[in-house]
């Protein structure tokens, strides 16, 4: 990699492996790059254990999205799916376990895939991408089972309630739909821009980020970030965060969320931002907290910049890990 | 009689039996006259006094009572007697020597408290000189044994005891030399091995802290959060230079300080703390508790505490304040600082900057931070007082008695003896010196004196122009270059004199005189004349004759029409000719050939019109010297066009 194509460099996805010891971290030139937090974290750390262990190309066009499941990491780019072995990825082996791509109407064009999300009742992966529908696809059998059509335009982001069975997608078109996955209807569609207090025309309609958390949901992008009821489909707080954001996730009783801006943004459930964290990228795309370990429970957050900042403490950088 | 022995033995029996007797009854009247009674001088007695005293307080203390009364109650007797005058003044602090040694603590704080309530009495003049070095050496003691952190307000209490009994200057309170405690070294976890997370490790079992993941006893178990060890290490390796500040002196040092300080402030900056009402309720709740403050005398530097040391306020302050007063050791003048510690100017702009930013910081920890940190400014400038204090050589803030405030006596006003203001019989002045009291004694009177006739200098008229008189007479034959007039020096005193004694000298006269010689013999004559006539008068005549007849010729010629034209214009010509001009002055100008610069000078030396033309003529007056004749004037004003003014000119 040239010091061009690094200064180049876009992160935007990330995923945390199963036992949480590493970080798997996807750019624009369709490369995974796997790091070690065990090595990063530990009192010995130096330059190199903040470089990857392993770097190879997944996919022919950027990594939009990673996901990991509790043994494979899946990786999609240029509208196909590939499966990784957690296990042997750790061994520097980069051979692909399977890939596939759902059924497009058309041959000619290849949509992106923006986003995925695993059901771990049904066992099954929802992907939303550029031809504007969900692809369900069962993860034993590796077949699609079902199309979600509705959205008028690309898909960005997707979340899943578990307990109420629904998948929610936020998508270009500025609404947010929650579908009801056995059905495959769309229950509820939600024009976020239509709504006065979150609105902001001068930005767009799109829904760039989305989460959700049992009885609320994060949404935000063209309009400001805001938090919603699901129950009763209102929005109870703004947050008067500048930047579009691209991410958001709840944590503990804060909400984390990263965009357009410098800095990583902590606010209240009440709609007043906390603080700003600074961080090196000048624009962040992706925000994952490490669950699965405690010991390497970090926030690491990643941009348009080569480096992915890891922060011990939320409040301040710790260092950077580099591609 | 001779007086009856003194018995040392028998004597201090006596006192031990006698003191005895006294602690029982708890008064020292049979102890005094025990005292009285018995044979010997002073001395003798007061030093068996002060060994039967300390033999009984160690035959009290060997009893191991409980209480201290008994050992205080025995102080205040050996007090009494010092008082009293039968102890020597440095019993009562080698008896509480003795009693601290013996005893444990918490009696010791027992006996303090006795120590504290009695200042007043240990600075009191009979106490103090003998006691002082007793007393710092006790308590030294004391504080030798205690340890900081347990008994910080036993050690306080014993420093501020110390801090009442001595002055201000007490040197031996003083770091004079500014050294800094190099001891306190920061111990911190520098690599892995060091760690103290695996001695942790039964401790954490009993506490019950959940563990990521339990290894054998033998590993060290990994800590249940991330820990950042880069800030970690560079965080402690800060207190490294706070603690020994000469080390920013050096260039390599400075360079990681800088590095380091760097990054702990802009963690402090990113990472704010907020505002909690919950930490507010958790101080009260602390000091509600009435639990004791423990006082860690040293920083806790285990890793896991630094994520909970950042989110502290207090422990922020205590780092930001050691910050400052690092910059202001490194800033200020200190005596003891030697040459090589100087900052150069990269050094004191980086320095200048941090300090506004811990300023700011500072500001921003609640609660107050406002408040604090215009405190702790306040606080930095009043310690540059006691800086310039030490640099000084910390001279006492006793204000001496200025020795003139003794009460004046009125001074008796003694008669100046007669003779020195020459008021005695003779009349004589003395100056001190013969040969001035000879001097001033010529004439008492000084104005008398200058006006005695013999300090007349200056010679009459007749007598000074004798000599030229006479050869100014033609008859005599006086050849000029012989005529004493031509004598420069005695030209130069005869203008002087006339100017002293001859009106002659301040008649104005329209005669040009080419030189000095020919004014004084112009003036020689004219006083010739005047002069009575003890002379021959024919020399006179002749002079007189002869310069009659020139000063007749000369007044004739003016007379003649001929003569007027050759005649110098007059001043008072001059004034006529001006207000007659007026205004129409620069066409004679340009007739009389003057140039522009001259007429633009007299345009503004004057407004005043005739003025200007006045100025005109004067300077073409100076301009032609000799040949400024009236002819020249009235063919110029003719040629001007004045015809009239010529004719006027020409008339007079």
């Amino acid at each position: 990699m040239g010091p061009v194509e690094l200064l180049h460099m876009s992160v935007f996805s990330q995923s945390f492996s199963p036992c949480g010891r590493f970080l798997a971290a996807g750019n624009n030139y369709g490369e995974i790059a796997v790091f070690s937090l065990s090595s990063a974290l530990s009192p010995e750390a130096s330059e190199i254990s903040q470089k990857p262990i392993l770097t190879f190309t997944a996919h022919e066009g950027p990594v939009f999205s990673l996901l990991s499941t509790d043994t494979h990491l899946l990786s999609a780019g240029n509208g196909e799916i590939s499966a990784w072995s957690w296990t042997e990825l750790t061994k520097r082996n980069t051979k692909a376990v399977w890939t596939r791509r759902p059924q497009y109407k058309s041959s000619l064009e290849i949509p992106e895939i923006n986003a995925m999300v695993i059901n771990p009742r049904e066992n099954s992966l929802a992907v939303g991408g550029g031809d504007n529908n969900i692809h369900i696809m069962d993860l034993e059998s590796g077949v699609f089972k079902s199309v979600l059509q509705g959205h008028s335009d690309y898909v960005h982001c997707l979340s899943i309630r578990e307990r109420e069975g629904e998948i929610l997608s936020g998508g270009e078109d500025g609404t947010v739909r929650i579908w009801d996955y056995r059905t495959g209807q769309t229950v509820h569609s939600i024009e976020v821009y239509k709504y006065e207090d979150c609105a902001r025309p001068q930005y767009g309609k799109w829904i760039s980020c989305l989460t959700t958390d049992a009885e609320w949901m994060l949404c935000g992008g063209g309009p400001s970030l805001s938090l919603w009821h699901l129950r009763s489909l209102s929005p109870t707080s703004v947050f008067p965060l500048s930047g579009c954001q691209r991410q958001a996730a709840f944590y503990q009783d804060l909400i984390l969320s990263v965009g357009e801006g410098q800095f990583v943004s902590h606010c209240l459930m009440s709609g007043e931002v906390k603080s700003l964290i600074p961080c090196t990228p000048p624009s962040l795309n992706t925000l994952a907290i490490n669950t699965n370990s405690t010991e390497h429970r970090v926030l690491t957050v990643g941009g348009s910049s080569d480096q992915i900042d890891v922060f011990t403490n939320l409040s301040y950088r710790a260092f950077s890990l580099s591609f | 009689m001779s007086p009856s022995m003194f018995n040392f033995n028998e004597a201090k029996d006596k006192f031990t039996a006698a003191t005895r007797n006294a602690l029982d009854n708890k008064t020292s009247k049979p102890f005094l006259t025990i005292f009285n009674q018995l044979p010997g001088n002073e001395t003798e007695k007061k030093t068996t006094l002060d060994q039967a005293l300390r033999g009984v307080l160690e035959g009290e203390i060997v009893k191991k009572k409980n209480s201290c009364d008994d050992f205080l109650s025995l102080i205040y007797l050996s007090i009494d007697g010092v008082t009293e005058g039968i102890c020597s003044a440095t019993t009562p602090f080698l008896l509480l020597g003795d009693v601290l040694d013996c005893l444990p603590l918490d009696q010791c704080d027992k006996i303090f408290t006795f120590v504290e309530e009695n200042v007043s009495t240990w600075k009191s003049n009979s106490f103090y000189s003998a006691g002082k070095n007793y007393l710092l050496r006790m308590c030294n003691d004391l504080l030798r044994r205690l340890s900081k952190s347990q008994n910080t307000v036993f050690c306080g209490r014993i420093q501020l005891f110390l801090a009442r009994l001595f002055p201000l200057s007490e040197k031996s309170g003083l770091n004079l030399q500014s050294q800094f405690n190099l001891d306190n070294v920061t111990v911190f976890n520098k690599n892995e091995q060091e760690s103290t997370l695996g001695q942790k490790h039964t401790e954490e079992k009993e506490e019950g802290m959940e563990e990521g993941e339990m290894g054998d006893e033998d590993e060290p178990a990994p800590c249940s959060i991330p820990i950042d060890y880069n800030l970690y290490r560079k965080f402690w390796t800060l207190q490294d230079y706070f603690r020994n500040p000469v080390q920013c002196y050096d260039k390599f040092s400075w360079m990681t300080f800088l590095k380091y300080s760097d990054e702990t402030l802009a963690v402090f900056k990113s990472y704010k703390l907020d505002d909690t009402q919950a930490s507010k309720r958790k101080l009260e709740e602390l000091r509600t508790a009435g639990g004791e403050h423990v006082y860690f005398a040293k920083f806790l530097t285990s890793e896991k505490l630094m994520d909970l040391q950042l989110s502290d306020s207090s422990f922020r302050r205590h780092i930001l304040l050691q910050y400052l007063i690092l910059f202001q050791y490194l800033k200020g003048q200190v005596k003891f600082k030697s040459s090589s510690c100087v900052l150069n100017d990269d050094q004191t702009l980086w320095m200048e900057d941090t300090t506004k930013l811990v300023y700011q910081l500072l500001r921003e920890i609640p609660p107050d931070g406002d408040k604090f940190a215009t405190m702790v400014e306040h606080i930095l400038n009043t310690e540059e007082n006691w800086n310039s204090w030490k640099n000084e050589g910390c001279p006492s803030f006793v204000k001496e008695r200025p020795a003139d405030t003794k009460p004046a006596r009125p001074t008796r006003k003694r008669q100046a003896p007669e003779d020195f203001l020459g008021k005695g019989p003779d009349r004589k002045i003395f100056m001190g010196n013969d040969e001035l009291t000879r001097l001033w004694n010529l004439n008492h009177d000084n104005m008398e004196a200058c006006k005695s006739d013999n300090r007349e200098f200056m010679p009459t008229l007749e007598e000074f122009f004798e000599e030229a008189i006479e050869q100014a007479d033609p008859a005599n034959m006086v050849e000029d270059e012989y005529k004493v007039v031509r004598n420069s020096n005695y030209g130069w005193r005869a203008l002087r004199l006339l100017s002293r004694r001859s009106p002659h000298f301040f008649q104005p006269t329209n005669q040009q005189f080419k030189s000095l010689a020919d004014y004084l013999e112009s003036m020689v004559i004219k006083l010739a004349k005047e002069l009575p006539k003890d002379l021959p008068s024919e020399e006179i005549k002749t002079g007189e004759e002869d310069d009659d007849d020139n000063g007749d010729t000369l007044l004739k010629e003016s007379n003649d029409s001929p003569g007027i034209q050759n005649k110098l214009v007059s001043n008072q010509q001059m004034d006529e000719i001006a207000a007659k001009l007026g205004g129409q002055w620069k066409t004679l100008a340009v007739q009389l050939e003057m140039k522009a610069v001259e007429v633009r000078e007299i345009e503004t030396d004057s407004e005043d019109v005739d003025m200007q033309a006045k100025l005109l003529l004067v300077a073409w007056q100076d301009r032609e010297g000799s040949q400024a004749t009236v002819e020249n004037l009235v063919s110029a004003l003719s040629a001007a066009g004045f015809p009239k003014i010529a004719e006027i000119l020409s008339d007079t």
